[in-house]
């Protein structure tokens, strides 16, 4: 009985991580600049990656660089990158967008309403959702693994119908 | 009935009473501000854990750089 209930709890605790199957939130992000919010539910129909990044991120010096590259390769072919950007003030983004330009849209969760739909499990955290907005693929954390696997999976989704 | 009630009661207390808090993977930015950082002059810091080396004749030991946040 003892052991169930520790079951429970752990499983519980780990319930709610958005994983590989699940359907993509359909939360509403405020820009990171003036623009429009980003609504996630606007990009059905595209294979999307979601990013959740920060400038206190180490990996994400590697990462924002590779999918801005991804993103202008397969931008025409319907692949959108998302950038969820998580830092405390929004002055730390803009110095770390001032080394690493993207060109992506870019979104402020300032009131961690995306990283608790997503339940973010590490830094940096990336959702590739196919066109039907179903999460494919889930990437925590950032290594030379995962830059090699991204564009294969990227280029595999864009193959299928929407 | 009342030792249960009693043991739930102390579980209550001791979660109450708990003055620690999950920092979620993405809240680690307030962990990696300067003013959150052990040590206020890093390189002041350097310099005295070479300086006791120095005099103990051993090194090792000390702690790593970083406010705590986990990304360096």
């Amino acid at each position: 009985m003892q052991r169930l209930a520790w079951a429970a709890l752990f499983v519980a605790h780990n319930a709610f991580a958005l994983e590989a199957g699940d359907k993509l939130p359909e939360v509403t992000i405020p820009a990171l600049r003036d623009s429009a919010p980003v609504a996630l539910a606007g990009f059905r129909g595209r294979v999307t990656y979601v990013d959740f990044w920060a400038s206190w991120c180490v990996p994400c010096r590697e990462s924002m660089p590779l999918l801005d590259t991804l993103y202008k390769r397969h931008r025409d072919a319907g692949f959108a990158v998302v950038g969820v950007n998580k830092d405390v003030s929004a002055a730390d983004a803009e110095r770390f967008l001032k080394r690493v330009a993207v060109s992506f849209p870019l979104a402020a969760d300032a009131k961690d309403a995306a990283a608790r739909a997503f339940d973010v499990k590490a830094m940096p955290s990336g959702y590739l959702v196919d066109r039907k907005g179903v999460v494919r693929r889930v990437h925590r954390g950032f290594t030379a693994e995962t830059a090699a696997s991204l564009e294969r999976e990227i280029e595999s989704l864009l193959k299928e119908s929407p | 009935m009342r030792d249960a009630v009693i043991k739930l009661a102390c579980c209550a207390l001791a979660l109450g009473i708990a003055a620690c808090a999950n920092v979620a993977p993405y809240q680690r930015g307030y962990l990696a501000r300067d003013d959150m950082s052990l040590d206020g002059n890093p390189g002041t810091a350097k310099a005295l854990e070479k300086t006791y080396a120095a005099k103990e004749a051993a090194s090792g030991g000390a702690t790593v750089g970083g406010g705590g946040c986990g990304c360096n």
